[in-house]
């Protein structure tokens, strides 16, 4: 893997995920990130991009969403998603009881546990008016 | 995403395909529980052709597995890439929801036999 990073702006619009994926794809190709790595990182982005377009912003926003992503020579690769909505923190958000019973199982919370299941290390700041969630993956 | 829908017997095989994201799970929704709304009861989903799923497209088989639960219905997911089962081992779907490794173990599990 070779070192280098970029950041993405996204609109407040579920379509633009389709283009996130392609150009985090593009990055890792041109960075030599395995597939594997970055099938479980753009599924994370998905998820956390996704909760802020649906819940986080208005329809319609003209706000942003920075997605940068750092690779580093610890063989691990950083991702943070900014977003200028109001403070939330996804991780405190329940995890879902995955031993409930099919009637039982509740709808949300999903996609932050995939979030966390994919991720070596998930971790959450507010930072000058901004939520900043970071995502790290090790190369295995 | 593209929904296909086929009749085999009396089981409803609907196969998906491509991307089930955030953008392609409503009309995914509208399908699978319409069908199950009007009257199917024996539910196969065919992912074969299925590259990513995200939790949008996960919620729609949690609905219509609860959704056929109650009325005694069946419901199945078969043909599932290595990278999408993952997700549904790690989101805790391969308890709740019977899943099949291929269109002919599911057909038989509902006691269909295959087309030859």
């Amino acid at each position: 893997m070779h070192e280098g990073s970029i950041t993405l702006h996204i609109s407040a619009d579920v379509r633009e995920i389709e283009r996130l994926n392609r150009l985090v794809r593009q990055f890792g190709e041109l960075h030599d990130v395995p597939s594997r790595t970055l099938y479980s990182v753009n599924l994370a982005l998905d998820e956390l991009v996704t909760n802020v377009i649906l819940y986080g912003y208005e329809e319609g926003s003209a706000k942003e969403i920075a997605v940068k992503l750092v690779t580093t020579t610890k063989d691990e690769l950083v991702a943070s998603v900014a977003d200028e909505a109001k403070p939330f923190n996804p991780l405190e958000v329940a995890a879902p009881d995955l031993k409930a019973p099919l009637e039982e199982r509740q709808l949300g919370g999903l996609g932050i546990h995939l979030v966390r299941s994919l991720m070596d290390h998930v971790s959450y700041e507010r930072e000058k008016g901004k939520n900043v969630l970071t995502i790290r993956k090790r190369i295995r | 995403m593209q929904i296909k829908e086929e009749k085999q017997g009396d089981v409803m095989i609907v196969t998906i395909d491509d991307h089930l994201d955030t953008a392609a799970a409503p009309a995914f929704e509208q399908r699978l529980l319409g069908l199950i709304d009007g009257g199917e009861r024996k539910v196969l989903i065919d992912c074969g052709p299925l590259e990513y799923v995200n939790s949008a497209g996960l919620k729609v088989f949690l609905l219509a597995a609860k959704k056929l639960e109650p009325v005694g219905g069946q419901f199945i997911i078969c043909s599932l890439a290595p990278s999408v089962l993952m997700i549904f081992e790690m989101i805790g779907f391969t308890r709740i929801m019977k899943i099949a490794p291929n269109r002919e173990d599911a057909l038989r599990a509902f006691g269909v036999a295959a087309a030859t």
